[in-house]
């Protein structure tokens, strides 16, 4: 059975650390409720361009990891990021895929291809350290720790169920300039 | 009009900025230069290839080389985005969700392929050339044009608005660095 997205959440939630979270799409708002002030960036307005903001923090600041919450579509937007991540060769980047098969937040319209598009091996193809597919949250669980630390960049497709709400049905959060200028400033004072 | 602009004064003026920027620390990398590929400005793209203080970050789209710098700036790096009119175009809805929106102080070195030497850029032949300068104003972007070596001012003066106005600023390269 697919996993629950809210609990994949969860579970990073408790494990995560200092790490920098970056979730998209469905992901988001139950993320603002599991993890409500701490470092993470919500991206919803620049579809496809999570996964590349996040290479961005993981090449500044290497000394953190950087969690990057990606949806199926999303990164079907801008699938050539698969390929300048690995060329970039960031060790601390985690890109996780919360494979769903569809355009949740539009109104679960089936993205192309649909659970058949095997993202696994397109990371594989573009180059990233290591990349596989988790289909149960035993499994799951049990990955997690190493998920953290593995050098990256590592690449999981996770299989997932819908998520409870989207950014449509949960509006709310705070603007993202509002978030950037949050996570500057923690940063900052992190040093 | 000069005959074209020379790669290693641009890239002399990059490193300065990025130095001013880091408020004079010799840190490296220096500064990150994010790049979807231009023709006008080939010449500095191949020699910094062999600047180790300088980062290249080679992009697949624009998009990307947007939400990358964001990230980039949030981490407190200097970062450059050279990249082509054709590009800009192709990227406008992440200028706007990231670059605007967002209040990411980004800097954008545009390259005006096909820029005829005999007209304003607003009565080109070339569509690609003819919709720049409209664009970034539709947006509310501050650009200047960079035509010849007298002008490389233009770098730091745009990076530094992008970074007092906390948003795009574009420097537009109006011939081929040499
Ligand atoms: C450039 C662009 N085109 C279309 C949309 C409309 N849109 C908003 S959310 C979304 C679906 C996102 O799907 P996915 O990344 O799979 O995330 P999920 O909602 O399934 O978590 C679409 C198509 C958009 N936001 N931006
Ligand atoms: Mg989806």
């Amino acid at each position: 059975m697919a996993m629950k997205p809210e609990d994949i959440l969860r579970a990073i939630a408790a494990a995560r650390g200092d790490a920098i979270c970056v979730p998209t799409m469905t992901t988001s708002p139950a993320w603002r409720t599991l993890a409500p002030d701490d470092l993470s960036i919500g991206c919803v307005g620049f579809m496809g361009g999570a996964s590349a903001l996040g290479l961005g923090l993981a090449l500044a600041i290497p000394k953190r990891r950087v969690i990057v919450f990606d949806g199926d579509g999303s990164l079907l937007m801008q699938l050539g990021s698969l390929a300048t991540i690995a060329g970039a060769r960031p060790r601390n980047l985690t890109h996780l895929l919360f494979k769903n098969g569809v355009y949740h937040t539009s109104g679960a319209q089936d993205i192309p291809g649909g659970l058949s598009v095997d993202f696994v091996q397109m990371a594989k193809g573009a180059g990233y350290r290591k990349a596989y597919a988790v289909k149960d949250f035993e499994d799951f669980k049990s990955r997690l720790p190493s998920m953290l630390t593995d050098e990256g960049p590592l690449f999981v497709e996770l299989h997932t169920g819908l998520a409870d709400k989207t950014p449509m049905t949960d509006r709310g959060g705070q603007p993202f300039h509002q978030q950037i200028e949050n996570l500057c400033q923690k940063l900052s004072k992190a040093g | 009009m000069p005959e074209s602009i020379p790669a290693p004064l641009i890239i002399d003026t990059l490193r300065d900025t990025f130095r001013e920027a880091r408020g004079g620390s010799m840190r490296e990398p220096l500064g990150w230069i994010l790049s979807v590929p231009d023709t006008h400005q080939k010449t500095v793209l191949a020699a910094l290839d062999k600047e180790r203080a300088l980062r290249v970050v080679t992009c697949a789209t624009e998009d990307e080389a947007n939400a990358i710098a964001a990230g980039l700036w949030i981490g407190g790096e200097p970062v450059v985005l050279m990249i082509q009119h054709a590009g800009l175009y192709a990227s406008v809805n992440t200028l706007r969700g990231v670059a605007m929106d967002g209040r990411v102080p980004t800097f954008y070195m545009i390259g005006l392929l096909q820029r005829e030497r005999d007209r304003d850029p607003k009565e080109s032949r070339h569509s690609m050339v003819r919709f720049a300068e409209p664009l970034l104003d539709t947006f509310g972007v501050p650009h200047a044009r960079l035509e010849g070596p007298d002008d490389v001012h233009l770098i730091p003066e745009y990076y530094r608005l992008s970074r007092q106005r906390r948003g795009p600023a574009a420097v537009l390269v109006g011939l081929e660095t040499s």
